[in-house]
């Protein structure tokens, strides 16, 4: 008989998915490519493109940097998760803002929300989203004035005639600054200071179908990777077919700021517009991209809704009480906060566990 | 088309089944020395009665029963016990073997034949189920008749046989199922009446159509399962086919089901109708590091390099040599291990077939939790596991994990999930009995 040969022992199971983390990050990359597509064509090269790339590039060096200083392996500085909080960080940050902001913003995140924490995994919020943060808190000129239009950067003197912003807040803008203004949000916020029928005029305007067209293509105001809703939605629809996303907080997410768009976003209880809640700021890109992050939202299915609906809520709430118009980060970044115990009171009833109610 | 019956969760790895699964069982006779292990069943070792320079026939009793939850051992074979010893076995690191040289194979039944078995008592049954050594031969290998002596006050309504075979590779009981659908009904009408249980099924899943037909030929109640593992673990199965849930700590009697084997029913049919203990099973041997895999009918107390011979010997490349599938087979050391009852299968895997053995960090991408037949939360109980929060993983019903491996399967990071949570269960049980003590 043969000789016995020997073998290396492991532990089952011994047969695995071909799924891998780094797969599942150039994925997500794989399906923000298209908005960055579509934020070339609104907002131009310099205007889109280039702090993208800078963005990416800062999160990919500080993540060498801060892996290197630690000792661990520096190959997974590429494992994906560093370029998606660059894009991610981009995507939250104005068209045609200084050059080094994104890149401020990525290291930011990429040091302080991530690394600090212990790397891929262990960090409790989003890095981009605390970038952001970051951003605002300490440039909210920067941040929040200066909007490019869409489209400015090949005609510089076109006007906002495909921007969806309403006549009365363009016309109220100084000649000079022509090429810039307020975003729909920022206008929908600002009419609920106004006088009650201007305002009204305001909301109505904003609440067309032609706004909501030119909303879901993207010809607004807004930061760079949020405004091509469709291309977003492609994103995300790549993501489903690949299994990457789940869609219980993306559902509970923009549900829950349709919902409370509706009942709490008017001037009045159940007066807001549902779809123009939805449409609007970063809610379809934070939905999609930033919320479903795994790392930092519940594992548990009743869980993710239960998070979902939350941000969703905390979104409503921002835009019409807060101090800006936009609370799509803000309230991703709080659930976030609230992750691990929502995972503790969520547990699903186990195969054959008969729940006591108290 | 018949409603596929399933449970929630659960995965679909690849099948790996067509390397073997259109290959007949071949029988191949007992090598030159069988090393017999008195630890074949779950429970206590048998008790050995020979000893060394015995002359032993096949069929003879070589171990007696030793306790409850124990079984006796026969010789496969007509021959010389050689020696006893211990000696590395597949399922365990060690245990008693006894050592006999091989004369020959033949001879007549060990116990009286009863093809009349439609007139004996349900206890009369049993006690031959007993006597034989049948034991569960999915893999567990639990005592056969201890499942069919339920305490009194437990009354059984449901006999589910378990022909689902969800572990990639193996195709050991779809091969039984199709050569010998009449052992299997045999020995389904056997149990069903040591039971006391009327309109007992099959459960098969849906990519093995010839093995459905067969037995629905044979007027036996088939319930069509869809492919997905773990399909063939006892709960997921009574959860598929009946809808029920066996409690958190019980036994599927507790809700009036027994699940027996496929293998397990013909070895009854064996050992009830033909007089015939259990010595022999089909063992499948697979996988892309044999040359030509197969199924094959091997004596207990073979070793796993003589049937790694008969299907060709080993490819160029095995990382890995396991006992049972890739899902919840245990890796071996060495292929002197000899085959037991619960030797479903041997599989080598090259090193592209073998998951990695690196780890990445959890990103709490949350597949395993949706995945996990149990309903569990893998991801938390493996990280309270890592920081030795034992009570934490109590907590998250770390004790309910059956080790099927899905969680650890759908991993993109090929996290030790299963690993951390046998380690958490170990020291829960640790704590609990040292608090009992």
């Amino acid at each position: 008989m043969a000789e016995a040969r020997t073998f290396q022992l492991s532990m089952s199971p011994h047969f695995g998915s071909p799924q891998s983390t780094r797969r599942v990050m150039y994925d997500v990359v794989i399906a923000l490519l298209p908005a960055l597509a579509g934020a070339v064509w609104l907002f131009g090269f310099g205007g889109a493109l280039l702090p993208v790339l800078l963005s990416v590039a800062a999160a990919v060096a500080a993540e060498f940097v801060c892996l290197r200083l630690m000792g661990r392996s520096t190959s997974a500085a590429l494992d994906g998760s560093a370029i998606v909080t660059g894009i991610l960080l981009a995507y939250n940050v104005p068209p045609g803002v200084p050059w080094w902001l994104p890149v401020l913003g990525s290291v930011f995140a990429i040091v302080v929300g991530k690394q600090a924490f212990g790397g891929l995994g262990s960090n409790l919020v989003n890095p981009a989203l605390l970038g952001r943060a970051f951003l605002m808190a300490s440039f909210p000129v920067l941040m929040t004035a200066g909007w490019s239009a869409p489209f400015e950067w090949r005609n510089p003197s076109a006007g906002f005639g495909t921007s969806g912003i309403p006549a009365a807040q363009v016309s109220a803008l100084p000649e000079a600054d022509a090429v810039t203004g307020a975003t729909p949000l920022r206008a929908w916020k600002d009419s609920f200071g106004i006088d009650e029928h201007e305002g009204a005029a305001v909301r109505e305007n904003l609440s067309t179908p032609g706004t909501y067209m030119n909303l879901l293509t993207g010809r607004r105001g807004g930061c760079i990777g949020e405004t091509s809703i469709v291309l977003l939605l492609l994103g995300a629809l790549y993501l489903f077919v690949r299994k990457v996303l789940e869609w219980r907080i993306p559902l509970a997410y923009l549900g829950a700021v349709a919902l409370f768009g509706w009942i709490l976003g008017g001037p009045g209880f159940l007066e807001g517009d549902a779809l123009f809640s939805v449409l609007t700021g970063g809610a379809v890109l934070g939905g999609f991209f930033m919320a479903t992050d795994m790392v930092t939202s519940p594992v548990t299915r009743r869980g993710r809704i239960i998070f979902g609906i939350g941000a969703g809520l905390i979104t409503i709430i921002i835009r019409r009480w807060g101090g800006y118009p936009e609370g799509c980060s803000y309230s991703i970044l709080l659930m976030n906060l609230a992750t691990p115990l929502i995972d503790r009171f969520t547990r699903p009833r186990m195969l054959g566990e008969v729940r006591k109610h108290a | 088309m018949t409603r596929l019956r399933t449970f929630p969760g659960g995965a679909h790895p690849d099948e790996c089944k067509e390397l073997a699964e259109k290959r007949a069982v071949k029988r191949i006779p007992a090598p030159e020395t069988v090393r017999v292990a008195l630890c074949q069943h779950l429970g206590a070792p048998s008790t050995p009665v020979v000893k060394k320079g015995d002359k032993v026939t096949r069929g003879q009793e070589i171990g007696s029963q030793n306790g409850f939850i124990s079984l006796p051992t026969h010789s496969p074979v007509n021959g010389t016990v050689a020696g006893l010893e211990e000696a590395p076995l597949p399922h365990r690191r060690s245990g008693p073997v006894v050592v006999i040289s091989t004369e020959s194979e033949g001879g007549g039944p060990a116990f009286e034949p009863w093809p009349d078995f439609e007139s004996r008592t349900p206890a009369e049954l049993i006690e031959r189920i007993k006597l034989a050594g049948v034991c569960g031969m999915g893999g567990a290998s639990f005592p056969t008749y201890v499942k069919l002596s339920p305490p009194p006050g437990k009354k059984i309504d449901t006999l589910l046989l378990n022909g689902a075979e969800c572990e990639p590779y193996l195709t050991a009981d779809h091969r039984l199922m199709i050569e010998r659908t009449e052992d299997v009904a045999a020995g389904m009408r056997i149990l069903a009446r040591a039971l006391c249980v009327d309109d007992p099924a099959v459960g098969i899943e849906d990519n093995k159509p010839d093995a459905i037909e067969a037995f629905g030929k044979a007027g036996i109640r088939v319930e069509v399962l869809r492919v997905k593992y773990p399909q063939g673990a006892e709960k997921q199965l009574i959860k598929a086919v009946t809808g029920r849930e066996v409690p958190v700590g019980g036994l599927p009697l507790d809700i009036g089901v027994v699940v027996q084997n496929v293998g397990t029913a013909a070895a009854v049919a064996q050992a009830v109708r033909d007089g015939e203990p259990s010595l022999r099973r089909i063992v499948t041997v697979s996988g892309g590091g044999v040359r030509e895999p197969g199924n094959f009918d091997a004596a207990t107390g073979t070793p796993f390099s003589a049937l790694i011979a008969e299907a060709g010997g080993y490819g160029d490349d095995v990382a890995r040599l396991l006992s049972g599938g890739p899902m919840m087979g245990l890796a071996q050391f060495t292929d002197a291990v000899p085959v037991t009852k619960g030797t479903s299968g041997i599989v080598a895997l090259t090193s592209k077939e073998a998951r990695r053995l690196t780890e990445g960090p959890c990103i709490k991408c949350a597949k395993c939790v949706d995945a996990c037949p149990m309903k569990l939360v893998p991801c938390l109980i493996a990280a309270n596991s890592e920081n030795e929060k034992w009570a934490a993983a109590d907590e998250l019903g770390a004790l309910n994990c059956m080790a099927c491996g899905t969680c650890s399967f759908v991993c993109p990071s090929d996290r030790f999930l299963v690993h951390y949570i046998k380690r958490a269960q170990d020291m829960i049980r640790a704590s609990k009995r040292s608090k009992e003590a």
